[in-house]
């Protein structure tokens, strides 16, 4: 029942309780939603550097992280044009945010693409989930794990992404569904981050 | 909800720079030979600079309530810290694999 309905009900009925921290609802649940998400990540990332620091033989393959340099910038960059197409969005520019959202969305799919062949070159080299021609299988299960959580989280979202930014043009969604958007676009880039360090850089073959 | 997003990109741009010249170093570290837990520290170190950045003024939570801000950093401190538990353990797991005593 909206609040407008309890007050036209009976002027002595008592207020809505009131929003717990003093924002939207929906918006709260998507703060609760990633306060939970970085909980998942955190123990794949935990469970991950368990199995590198308790494995003396763990293998540094990587002898360039040029794919992975430019996945980073990909993503950082759809992170600022998302931030264009809320701004867009909250100004009342429809077609601008339409536009900013879809050039995010964009981004995704060329992220996504990326990271497939980021894994098609790991997997051409015999890492398998259960298989590493460099010594402890672990390493394999550690890498599609942790990468594959972070792709799933993107290849989601950017369908996700799309999907609200129609319903926003058609008028079904308004400004405030495009920054709950912006709230879980920010975070798995956020995420990406952190594994690009731990999972890739601190694998980098050491120099002669 | 908040207006951030209405009183410019000047912020976000500056913002996205920051992340840029961060991951930068990032990479550069990566390349020297740096071994061990100084790396980690100074990985992990550019990371959190990074994410306070883009939480604060990506995600905009700088301009929620106060409380709202210790709720969530307060939550997430405490799972966090909570998790570094496994550590003693693992370290375990390699002195049992490195001296080839105890479970494998």
């Amino acid at each position: 029942m909206s609040e407008a309905h309890l007050t036209m009900g009976s002027h002595t009925a008592p207020p809505m309780e009131a929003r717990p921290f003093a924002i939207p609802t929906k918006k709260l649940a998507m703060w609760l939603f990633i306060m939970a998400d970085v909980m998942t990540f955190a123990a794949c990332v935990a469970a991950y550097g368990f199995l590198r620091n308790s494995t003396p033989d763990w293998p540094r393959p990587f002898h360039g992280v040029t794919n992975v340099a430019i996945m980073t910038l990909v993503m950082l960059t759809s992170g600022l044009t998302m931030l264009i197409g809320l701004r867009a969005a909250k100004l009342g520019d429809k077609s601008g945010a339409f536009r900013w959202i879809m050039i995010t969305a964009a981004a995704g799919v060329i992220f996504t693409l990326l990271h497939i062949r980021d894994w098609m070159g790991m997997m051409n080299q015999g890492v398998g989930l259960f298989h590493n021609p460099w010594g402890p299988p672990a390493f394999g299960a550690g890498f599609f794990v942790v990468t594959g959580f972070s792709l799933l989280h993107i290849s989601v979202g950017t369908i996700a992404l799309i999907i609200v930014n129609l319903r926003y043009r058609s008028g079904r969604y308004n400004a405030d569904d495009i920054e709950l958007m912006n709230l879980f676009w920010q975070f798995v880039g956020l995420v990406w981050l952190f594994i690009v360090p731990i999972v890739y850089l601190m694998n980098l073959a050491p120099k002669a | 909800m908040a207006t951030a997003e209405a009183q410019g990109i000047g912020r976000y741009i500056a913002v996205y720079f920051g992340l840029l010249v961060i991951t930068s170093l990032q990479f550069f570290i990566g390349y020297q030979n740096i071994e061990g837990s100084h790396l980690v520290v100074r990985f992990l170190t550019f990371a959190v600079i990074e994410a306070v950045l883009v939480v604060l003024f990506w995600m905009n939570l700088g301009s929620e309530k106060g409380v709202f801000v210790k709720f969530i950093i307060v939550t997430m401190l405490f799972v966090l810290a909570t998790m570094n538990y496994i550590w003693t353990d693992s370290f375990r797991v390699l002195l049992f694999r490195l001296t080839g005593i105890g479970p494998s």
